[in-house]
């Protein structure tokens, strides 16, 4: 986040030094704005990754999962450790974070999630935020306290579009992103698995009825939703450092993402998760450097204002 | 005789009374005299928990926003005693009116909005508020924090820290008798009602949205009292300390002591605040624990004792009378 700042501002100041060339000024301003898109995109495809396993987990588990920022720091904590202390490829390091995050939400299932049957719904949610504590707890006496530093997948390479620069990583994050999304829809909509999913979502009561394995399928989107957040804790640690709060920013826009977007889907939180990073950008850059993300939540609470279940959301009648 | 025993307004006086003796008994030795921070920072945090649990124990609605009133009003006072030498009555008045009258603000905006929406519109608010406190230097002094002093009151009587101490019991047990009020009135018998039906309160007269917006209105009054206390008692206030994390744990809280009990209220913010720094960090291998201890301790609070800490209680006392009349 820092970092895209801090190339924003650069930028800010090459274009007022070019400003007396109206030409120069024109191709400046198309490239500015792409370069802005582009960013955009690639804190979106995190937020949308984020957003998408705090929705799995909701709609398998019906519990707002609070610890998501909190698990994807403690296994971008483990990518860091094996990459800067046991030396190994990032790439292979990055493997290691996702089997960890496996490892961890089938644990947190086993453990936790499945003995919460009759607990009241907000209590669940409680119960997630003893998990945040767990973690902070624990991840500092593993990893230590100080701040440490992971590079990019890709380490070096630009790539120029009209002008504007995006580094073959940003490209990365937003194609791979995308694949990853586009591919759990897709298992979503078409697969067997998918359709398990989607029938513990609607009603996990029929759905047990009818011979689905719906405590498999809850362990399963808890071990999904942690690779997605161990993604996005790979994606955001090169633009700032590895510490425990390297998530809470994700998290907290991941979170307005679903409320945008509408618990209802699972593709809601990802459309809204994009027009967070797209319009908090935007009006960062060309609205104000410091209140342009504030101001794009109270857009957004106006926005819930006249629809109160997001984007996709459907009202939900209750009957007396 | 029994009828006064039974009263529970004097339950309140007489725990107020309890839990004022514990700067005396610091002062005797017998206590460490940090634990007066402790505890008092305890019974602020509670004083915050209650305003939340009217709002979520009878009303069933989140919020998500308590620890941005509370740091706003915290600011506030500081902001109105140091920078303006108002004095402390009249800033603690305006410290508390001001992110009331927010509160209700926002209330109408938000409350349209139902659950887990409302939570994390609430949410939204708060980071609001946040950031303002992190770039309005002139008023908060930034990341470097701002400081106030312990409150004069009259201005004449500086308190020192078992001053404010006792201070801060004296407000705990009157927001208590008022919230005790409250909730065995009009106000706390219609919430009821709006929670078991929402079709059928209705059909009974009575009005969804002014309801809610009391609710949500005192919610924010409470988490207003309990920032200008704090930032008289701890007597200083950084933006990092008014994070999300601060209205999880206020929701931890409400949730561990008991729903719609005040006195489990008290209790939760004893567990959640009190515990980690009183007791596990005297053990010596637990001291880099109690963190950790504290999330295992809720999420075994909430899966094997749902309904709150509080009814342990009578829990317990029911084990023992079936115990000894099975022994007979």
């Amino acid at each position: 986040m820092k970092r895209s700042m801090k190339v924003l501002k650069r930028l800010k100041a090459l274009q007022s030094s070019f400003s007396y060339e109206k030409t120069l000024d024109e191709v400046n301003i198309l490239s500015t704005f792409i370069q802005v898109i582009l960013r955009s995109l690639e804190t979106g495809s995190i937020y949308a990754l984020a957003a998408l396993s705090i929705i799995i987990i909701f709609r398998t588990s019906n519990i707002v999962n609070f610890s998501q920022g909190a698990v994807a720091m403690f296994n971008t904590f483990v990518v860091t450790y094996l990459f800067n202390t046991m030396g190994i490829n990032i790439w292979l390091a990055a493997l290691g974070g996702i089997v960890s995050a496996i490892l961890i939400g089938i644990l947190i299932d086993l453990v936790v999630i499945r003995h919460t049957k009759k607990v009241h719904p907000e209590a669940k949610q409680i119960i997630t935020l003893g998990m945040i504590m767990i973690v902070l707890g624990i991840a500092p006496l593993i990893f230590g306290v100080d701040p440490l530093r992971l590079p990019r997948l890709i380490e070096q390479g630009n790539l120029s579009i009209l002008g504007a620069d995006i580094s073959y990583n940003g490209i990365f994050n937003i194609l791979f992103g995308l694949l990853v999304m586009g591919g759990l829809f897709v298992i979503l909509q078409k697969t067997k698995i998918g359709l398990a999913i989607r029938s513990t979502a609607s009603n996990e009561h029929t759905a047990k009825l009818m011979g689905v394995p719906t405590k498999t399928v809850t362990m399963g989107a808890w071990a999904v939703a942690g690779v997605l957040g161990v993604i996005s804790g790979v994606m955001t640690a090169p633009m700032t450092s590895v510490t425990l709060h390297i998530m809470d920013d994700v998290q907290l826009n991941a979170l307005i993402a679903v409320v945008l977007g509408g618990f209802q889907t699972f593709y809601g939180p990802v459309v809204g998760a994009y027009i967070i990073g797209v319009g908090r950008n935007l009006l960062l850059y060309y609205g104000s450097s410091v209140w342009g993300g504030q101001i794009l939540y109270i857009l957004i609470l106006v926005f819930l204002v006249f629809r109160p279940h997001g984007l996709f959301g459907k009202k939900i009648i209750k009957k007396v | 005789m029994k009828k006064i025993i039974k009263n529970p307004y004097l339950h309140f006086v007489l725990l107020g009374l309890i839990l004022a003796l514990v700067p005396t008994l610091a002062k005797m030795g017998l206590m460490k005299t940090s634990y007066l921070t402790t505890l008092g920072g305890t019974f602020i945090f509670a004083i915050a928990a209650l305003g939340l649990n009217i709002l979520l124990g009878y009303s069933g609605l989140i919020s998500l926003g308590t620890a941005g009133f509370m740091g706003f009003a915290a600011y506030l006072s500081a902001y109105f005693t140091a920078d303006l030498a108002l004095p402390f009555e009249l800033s603690i008045i305006l410290a508390v009116v001001i992110p009331t009258l927010l509160g209700i603000l926002v209330g109408l905006v938000s409350l349209k909005i139902e659950g887990i929406y409302l939570a994390i519109a609430t949410l939204a608010v708060s980071e609001i508020l946040k950031k303002t406190f992190e770039e309005f230097d002139f008023f908060t002094n930034g990341f470097s924090g701002k400081t106030a002093q312990y409150p004069t009151l009259l201005g004449t009587f500086e308190l020192d820290r078992a001053g404010t101490y006792y201070f801060v019991v004296a407000i705990l047990i009157l927001v208590m008798l008022l919230t005790y009020n409250l909730m065995n009135g009009r106000l706390g018998r219609a919430l009821n009602a709006m929670r078991g039906s929402e079709a059928a309160s209705q059909a009974m007269g009575v009005n969804l949205l002014n309801h809610r917006l009391i609710a949500f209105a005192l919610a924010t009054m409470y988490a207003a009292i309990a920032g200008v206390l704090y930032v008289h008692f701890v007597k200083y206030s950084y933006p990092t300390i008014w994070s999300l994390n601060l209205s999880l744990n206020f929701l931890a809280m409400i949730v561990i002591g008991g729903l719609r009990s005040i006195y489990g209220t008290l209790l939760g913010a004893f567990i959640v605040f009190a515990v980690p720094d009183l007791l596990l960090k005297q053990v010596p291998f637990f001291s880099d624990l109690s963190y950790v201890l504290n999330g295992i301790l809720i999420i075994v609070v909430i899966i094997f004792y749902p309904n709150g800490l509080v009814h342990m209680f009578t829990d317990l006392k029911r084990f023992i009378v079936k115990l000894v009349k099975g022994e007979k």
